[in-house]
């Protein structure tokens, strides 16, 4: 029994994204219309959903929306640890439970909206961070991970070019994308530069959005797909897990540190899926900070640390001809970001053809979970033709 | 003897560190080694992961090392306005090779120019503080 084209992604729906805490709907609600729109994208009744799985601390649980969508019956719902981690793991979870035969149609979505619940403090903290970083003044995710930037650049290398290409290359994208809340945001280096630092070495534009939205994907099996109304984007692989070495081990990773915690989830990608990084036509990475996911590129292979600043420009990162398009909606950094959720549409939107930074005929599109969370995944989709 | 931050406990994570905070409230800086097997665990635990020992020892460690990597947090953010006051500060994450190069955090003490990567650090102990949440810290300072 093989997870490897099991199943596909047939529907998406996405809310607007709003500026945190501008929401004029509440997060629940929010929640509901991205389900509905992504059942109608697929042309199946929203009814018909029995499985829901979301990840991180999801607070539009299956028992709210229930209800509301008329749901005939839940068959199958879970949440996938940690944070942003979980992302491309839940389309890991959707194909198990159609392949087992628990589940026909699945759920995956995020919805996020400030005025509904305690951001930070709850929803990506979980209240569970420890003593020894409160204590020390850390707190958020941003100066966390510019420790792990800090190593990346100091220790590795790795230069600020390679940072800024990053940034440079969201905000084109994101100036394609009605969608993308950041697309009036003219880029240059001195706009990057003069921003102001927020913990060191990262500067305001090296963070993510935080945004109100909800987005979600619908999975159906490999079957059931074929008679949908969208081309489907087939789920060829989607580990999660973490390597011995990291976990909960705070600042105590080891051998891997700088990067995202992904090489071993990469490889098992690569052997799965019978693909590896040359074979890649477009990949949504994860940025919760840039760093982080120049880090998850070095381990899915796409270049060795030491070529980082060689690799990491604008022309090789942008839609249509370059080397390695990344974050064609703009992504998290330019986009939006809830949680990283609106990664997975778009790459599906490219196996479909339907980005507004699409990139020729693409038919293998990654999307990479949160970098550097306590347990990661990351997932291949492919065109038919993949297969 | 009565503690200042089992009085303001923090909550969150695996929270087996009772003791590291305990002696330092004592000013002894201590680390856990497991009884059994002698392997440094840190973060603390509950079980060494190594040999299935449930004993750890709490062993006094000269603090002295070198500055694994650090960042200067710009901004007072949320769980941590009790430092808004001394925003721009820098925390230093020490490696301690006489503890099998574990990594404990600390505020960065005296002078922070030029911080780079596998400087040596000494450390002091502050006692419990409001910047601190109360409990007692570990502070770094540069070896110039």
């Amino acid at each position: 029994m093989s997870l490897r084209g099991a199943a596909a992604v047939v529907g998406i729906g996405q809310t607007p994204y709003y500026k945190r805490g501008t929401s004029p709907e509440p997060e629940l609600k929010l929640a509901l219309r991205a389900i509905t729109a992504a059942a109608e994208d697929a042309g199946v009744d929203v009814r018909d959903i029995d499985g829901f799985i979301s990840y991180a601390s999801e607070r539009s649980d299956p028992a709210k929306l229930m209800p509301a969508l008329g749901t005939r019956q839940v068959t199958f719902a879970s949440l996938v640890w940690f944070h942003g981690g979980g992302l491309p793991a839940t389309l890991n979870i959707a194909a198990c439970a159609i392949l087992s035969g628990q589940a026909k149609i699945v759920a995956i979505y995020r919805s996020m909206a400030e005025r509904s619940s305690q951001r930070l403090r709850v929803i990506v903290a979980q209240n569970d961070t420890s003593s020894q970083y409160l204590v020390n003044g850390l707190d958020s995710p941003a100066q966390i991970l510019a420790l792990r930037a800090q190593r990346l650049m100091q220790f590795h290398g790795v230069p600020q070019s390679a940072f800024y290409a990053t940034v440079a290359a969201s905000y084109y994208h994101a100036h394609n994308n009605p969608r993308a809340y950041g697309r009036s945001i003219e880029m240059n280096p001195e706009v990057y530069e003069h921003a102001r630092l927020i913990s060191e070495p990262y500067r305001l534009f090296d963070c993510s959005r935080e945004n109100d939205a909800a987005a979600c994907v619908l999975v159906v099996g490999a079957e059931h797909a074929q008679h949908l109304k969208q081309k489907p984007a087939y789920i060829l692989s989607a580990p999660m897990g973490t390597m011995e070495g990291g976990g909960a081990l705070e600042e105590n990773w080891r051998p891997y540190y700088a990067t995202a915690g992904q090489v071993e989830l990469a490889q098992r990608l690569w052997k799965e899926s019978g693909y590896g990084p040359t074979d890649v036509d477009v990949a949504q990475i994860y940025m919760n900070m840039n760093s982080m996911g120049i880090g998850a590129m070095v381990d899915h292979g796409f270049f060795k640390m030491e070529e980082a600043g060689e690799f990491l420009t604008m022309d090789n990162l942008i839609a249509p001809n370059g080397k390695l398009p990344i974050n064609t909606s703009g992504g998290d950094l330019g986009e939006g970001f809830i949680h990283g959720m609106g990664l997975l549409p778009e790459a599906v939107r490219q196996i479909r053809g339907t980005s507004t930074n699409q990139v020729p005929g693409a038919k293998l599109s990654l999307v990479t979970g949160g970098p550097g969370d306590l347990m990661s995944s990351t997932a291949l989709l492919g065109a038919p033709e993949t297969l | 003897m009565e503690y200042s931050f089992e009085k303001h406990k923090i909550i969150g994570a695996i929270e087996a560190d009772d003791q590291y905070w305990r002696s330092l409230e004592e000013c002894h800086f201590q680390l856990p080694r497991c009884a059994s097997c002698k392997t440094w665990t840190w973060p603390a635990h509950f079980r060494c992961g190594q040999c299935g020992s449930w004993d750890f020892e709490w062993v006094t460690v000269e603090p002295v090392g070198t500055i694994f990597t650090w960042t200067r947090s710009q901004y007072a953010f949320d769980r941590v306005l009790e430092r808004k006051q001394q925003v721009p500060y820098v925390t230093v994450v020490a490696e301690i090779p006489q503890a099998g190069h574990v990594r404990v955090m600390g505020v960065l003490k005296g002078d922070d120019r030029d911080l780079r990567i596998g400087m040596p650090v000494k450390g002091t102990i502050d006692p419990p503080a409001a910047t601190s949440k109360w409990y007692p810290s570990i502070r770094w300072e540069v070896v110039r």
